[in-house]
């Protein structure tokens, strides 16, 4: 899901040479903006499985088809509901802003309907496809938008990981604090604790899958468990293909009409 | 008269007696200080494994069914004003702060969603984040409100004037200490603005705290009352002690038990010391009455004499008036509702440990501390000549006017089975408040500009996934909602097809001709998709389920009573064949629901154990005067206490409710108690003397004395409770006082009258072979 300007990579190499050599003595801000500055493609198609878990064990799938690509401005991203059968080609398409003071845009077109509607919301906290992810979730904060402190360093799953925390600078941001497990080299976070405003433990998400595909290391794997309403979203990534260089009219509401290929 | 028999063995330390008794009631009441907890959560009441409670519970846990303490804001020139809205928008912040209360279980005009659709696309908005000050943002928010049905009329009046913060709470959170805090919050946002605070929380918590903080007030009075009325009757300080030191006892005694076994203190529970009292009361009073009249007869007798006479001649009726009471009361085990089992279990036992108290306190005591200081002996021979004429005369016209008193006893009869056909059951909490208390006036204010502060949760079960997907079942639910809305005392209904009629209105450019569930089951699909995607999709899971296999629809009632909620239900039932042909079966959850089935269960539970013990007492009775015939009249009082206690709550329009279903028990402990002692002296009189007639006057001076005294003393009491200031209570004591009376007006007249047509106790007696003969002749 990371995609970075292809800008940066270059910046991150260094960076990647550079602390590894160092890395007792690295901050939590460049912690933090390693994994910010990880190399990701700049286009890429993927089949999402999304597992919705309820309280009582109840589950739901969704299979979407989806198609994501860095643009100048931000980042584009169009998706296809493949299944259940009732939603096929619901489609659903974002396009978000390197400006932090920008909204995203997003358009949604049901079938049913044959009518592409664009919608406008004023909260942040939206909950991603009714998720218990938000969209900032799966999106990249930028590191200068908290304060970051490494806690320790400890092992995990056999890996030693940073533990850093992360507190919005923001006082009205849903989260009061995050706490990521993040392993060096790879830099990605493993683990991260989300607290509510209260400052209790609201969401844990894990992530259980990653995979290099051409130079890139792609999570596709990841649960998020909302501890509070004991609610868990599994997010699967599978057919990835990465650099295919798809074209920039593809992200448009008549490609939205369109329906899965 | 004067030879008595000896002093029964156990009698011969009465020392010992004493200080064991005491010892034994000081170890209860520590027990009692120490381990008594009082159950203040109403589902702790239900039984557990009832069908209906079980589907409630589940449902209620699945869709997060929980009951809302309501707060109203009302400003008479309209909501739309920076203040006001700011309070709106402080008031759900402090209430989503609140430890006992989730953050998102709090719903008003700040925290709703306003989705709003026009031609172009989809708008997903608060109605207000920051609270707007200029006009124009104000006239928008209102135009917003006034377009937007899930909020008009539901959060915000029609008229503009009063917004609603509803929280929901856990069954388990409501505590007098946060009830104090809701309260003193509501105090310190009025003004201009005024505040009500309402919903079922607040009416339970209200009733959890005025019930019994009144009885903490009536109760002293009550048993000054009592003392001050038996000390007139018993003309003795002493007597007065040891007979209240019996009910006392046997109240520290039940309560101990109840608190060594662990078992809370339910509110019913509250009502054993009521029993306890209207029945211990009479051991009491017949014993130290028929000592006073042995010694009036043997004015030279011992203390010693006296005693063993006493035992002598009372054991018997005592024990079996006793006995046959605490039957009535184990019979209620056969309910289903523990509460109630263990009101009969614990009030059997006082009643029993009563017996064993009054059989040996009270002689005990007799022979520690000596007789009875004797009377002033001119006055108390005139005035008790006085009184045996007066019984004598009232038997001798009872029986010469025999007509009078049937006549008059077959038209209460009749009214009161027509009074009794009109009882009806009501589990409603409101009820129990004056019409013109706090309580009650916010309940009509916020049920006339709203849908409803009670609710009532029908569950719809269908036999495949995805069925409320379907556009035929949607609209059958959405008819549903429509006809039982219709009813007047029905304000609202919400569920699944209010989101899918708002979603395609707002996707035809808020076209009102939209409202309406569409035709295509994948559009209503896509809707809720959008919506899971644009709005909370945590509100779709408290109106249907994962599988769109089953679907909740809450009505809002303008009641918590019974026939509100049995008028919605069967509203529902109406077109229970409808959704069955679509394979879709109709429950019901809710607070309100569950307490018209508790209702229900415990007046049949009452009811079953009334038939029970009736039939246990005739052969109970019958087996102790060796004779069916006597079993059967020792019914009388009972049967007719009863009947016309349920007749007169029909008549007056009292309905039934836990406690005052509970009270026709008072009419077997005290029916049965009368009746015995007036038959078992009856049976002394008729073989002594061998003549009815005068074998009644006899008995009427004997017995009915004790039992006038015993009514007296207790109607006495049990009337200051009409002055108390919680309607339930007054209840209480107008129908103890009813109970007493009728029981003691029934044996006295109606038992007496059958008791000397049926010529019992006279074959084997009487010389002449017959009483009824030997009278005539006379």
């Amino acid at each position: 899901m990371k995609l970075r300007i292809i800008l940066f990579n270059a910046l991150a190499l260094t960076l990647f040479l550079s602390t590894s050599l160092t890395a007792q003595t690295m901050t939590g801000l460049e912690v933090v903006e390693s994994v910010y500055n990880r190399t990701a493609p700049q286009d890429m198609q993927s089949v999402l499985t999304m597992t919705l878990i309820n309280s009582r064990g109840n589950e739901r799938q969704r299979t979407i088809h989806q198609y994501l690509r860095d643009f100048p401005d931000g980042e584009r991203k169009i998706m296809f509901f493949a299944a259940p059968a009732d939603v096929r080609n619901t489609a659903f398409m974002n396009w978000s802003y390197n400006d932090g003071n920008r909204d995203d845009d997003q358009w949604i077109y049901l079938p049913a309907l044959k009518k592409v509607k664009r919608i406008a919301s004023d909260s942040k906290g939206d909950n991603f496809m009714g998720s218990d992810f938000t969209y900032d979730d799966l999106g990249d904060r930028h590191p200068t938008e908290d304060i970051h402190k490494i806690l320790r360093q400890e092992e995990l799953d056999g890996e030693m990981v940073y533990v850093v925390e992360s507190t919005s600078k923001d006082k009205d941001y849903m989260y009061s604090k995050t706490i990521t497990w993040i392993l060096p080299e790879k830099w990605y976070g493993k683990k991260r604790e989300f607290y509510d405003e209260d400052g209790e433990l609201l969401k844990i998400l894990t992530v259980d899958g990653i995979q290099a595909y051409d130079k890139y290391w792609i999570i596709t794997g990841m649960t998020m468990h909302n501890v509070q309403k004991d609610h868990r979203t599994t997010i699967r990534l599978t057919d990835i293909q990465v650099d295919q260089d798809i074209s920039q009219d593809f992200f448009t509401e008549r490609m939205m009409k369109r329906g899965i290929r | 008269m004067t030879h008595s028999p000896p002093l029964p063995p156990w009698l011969r330390f009465p020392k010992t007696i004493l200080i064991v008794l005491t010892a034994v009631t000081i170890f209860f009441f520590l027990k009692m200080t120490a381990n008594s907890r009082m159950e203040t959560d109403l589902d702790e009441y239900m039984p557990k494994d009832h069908p209906a409670f079980v589907y409630s519970e589940s449902a209620e846990d699945k869709y997060g069914i929980k009951d809302g303490i309501i707060i109203a804001i009302e400003n008479p020139d309209g909501i739309y004003n920076p203040g006001t809205l700011q309070k709106i928008k402080d008031l759900t912040r402090e209430l989503q702060d609140m430890p006992e209360i989730e953050k998102t279980d709090v719903m008003s005009l700040f925290t709703a969603d306003n989705i709003t659709g026009s031609e172009y696309g989809l708008d997903v908005r608060a109605f207000y984040n920051r609270v707007p000050t200029d006009s124009l943002a104000l006239a928008e928010l209102r135009t917003n409100v006034r377009s937007n049905d899930m909020v008009l009329g539901r959060v915000v009046s029609e008229d503009e004037t009063v917004s609603l913060i509803i929280s929901r709470i856990g069954d388990d959170t409501f505590s007098q200490e946060f009830y104090q805090r809701i309260v003193t919050l509501a105090d310190d946002y009025s003004g201009p603005e005024k505040i009500y605070v309402a919903g079922r929380p607040i009416v339970e918590g209200t009733m959890a705290l005025l019930g019994p903080k009144d009885m903490v007030r009536m109760v002293p009075i009550v048993i000054f009352v009592i003392i001050l009325v038996l000390y007139l009757i018993l003309r003795s300080f002493r007597n007065t002690l040891f007979t209240l030191l019996v009910v006392l006892f046997s109240v520290i005694w039940s309560f101990g038990l109840m608190a060594y076994l662990g078992i809370p203190i339910y509110a019913v529970s509250t009502m054993i010391p009521v029993m306890l009292i209207a029945i211990g009361v009479a051991y009491g009073i017949h014993l130290y009455s028929h000592l006073e009249l042995f010694l009036q007869k043997n004015p030279q007798a011992d203390a010693r004499l006296a005693v063993s006479d006493l035992v002598h001649e009372m054991w018997k009726p005592v024990t079996i008036a006793a006995v046959t009471t605490m039957v009535g009361f184990v019979s209620l085990i056969t309910s289903e509702v523990y509460p109630i089992k263990y009101f009969g279990l614990f009030s059997g036992f006082g009643v029993l440990v009563a017996m064993v108290f009054s059989l040996l306190m009270i002689p005990a005591a007799v022979l520690v501390f000596g007789l009875p200081r004797p009377r002033k002996k001119i006055t108390s021979s005139t005035e008790d000549t006085a009184a045996q004429k007066f019984a004598h005369a009232f038997a001798a016209r009872l029986l010469q006017r025999k007509y009078v008193t049937l006549g008059i006893t077959a038209l209460i009869v009749i009214l009161a089975a027509w009074g009794t056909s009109r009882v009806w059951i009501n589990s409603s909490f409101l009820d129990k408040f004056e019409k013109d208390s706090d309580i009650v006036r916010t309940d009509t204010f916020i049920n006339q500009n709203f849908g409803g502060t009670s609710s009532l949760n029908v569950i719809l079960d269908a036999d495949s996934p995805d069925a409320f997907k379907q556009p035929e079942v949607l609209r059958l639910v959405d008819s549903l909602q429509t006809r039982v809305t219709r009813q007047p005392k029905v304000g609202d209904a919400f569920g699944l097809v209010d989101y899918l009629k708002r979603m395609n209105q707002v996707m035809h450019a808020d076209d009102p001709a939209f409202h309406i569930i569409p035709d295509s089951p994948e559009l209503i699909a896509q809707y809720l998709l959008l919506y899971e995607m644009s709005g909370d999709p945590e509100n779709l899971w408290k109106v249907t389920d994962y599988d769109f296999q089953s679907a909740n629809v809450t009505f809002q009632l303008k009641g918590d009573d019974s026939k509100t909620i049995q008028a919605a239900v069967a509203g529902v039932a109406d077109l229970e064949t409808e959704f069955k042909n679509l394979g879709i079966t109709l429950n019901y959850a809710g607070s309100g629901y569950k307490a018209l089935v508790f209702s229900g269960l415990i007046l049949e539970g009452q009811i079953k154990s009334l038939v029970i013990s009736l039939f246990l007492v005739v052969i109970l009775l019958s087996l102790m005067f060796r004779s069916i015939t006597a079993g059967l009249v020792g019914a009388i009082p009972i049967t007719l206490t009863t009947l016309i206690s349920f007749g007169v709550m029909g008549l007056f329009n009292i309905p039934l409710s836990t406690t005052t279903a509970l009270i026709s028990s008072i009419a077997i402990g005290i029916g049965i108690d009368y009746a015995v002692h007036f038959i078992d002296r009856y049976r002394i009189y008729a073989r002594q003397t061998g003549d009815m007639e005068l074998a009644i006057q006899k008995t009427m001076h004997h017995s009915g004395r004790a039992i006038v005294f015993n009514a007296i003393v207790v109607i006495a009491g049990f009337l200051v409770l009409l002055f108390s200031v919680f309607p339930p209570n007054r209840s209480l004591g107008a129908l103890v006082s009813l109970n007493m009376f009728t029981s003691f007006l029934g044996t006295i007249t109606l038992m007496v009258l059958v008791l000397e047509s049926v010529n019992l106790f006279c074959k084997q007696t009487s010389s002449s072979g017959d009483c009824r003969e030997k009278r005539s002749k006379s």
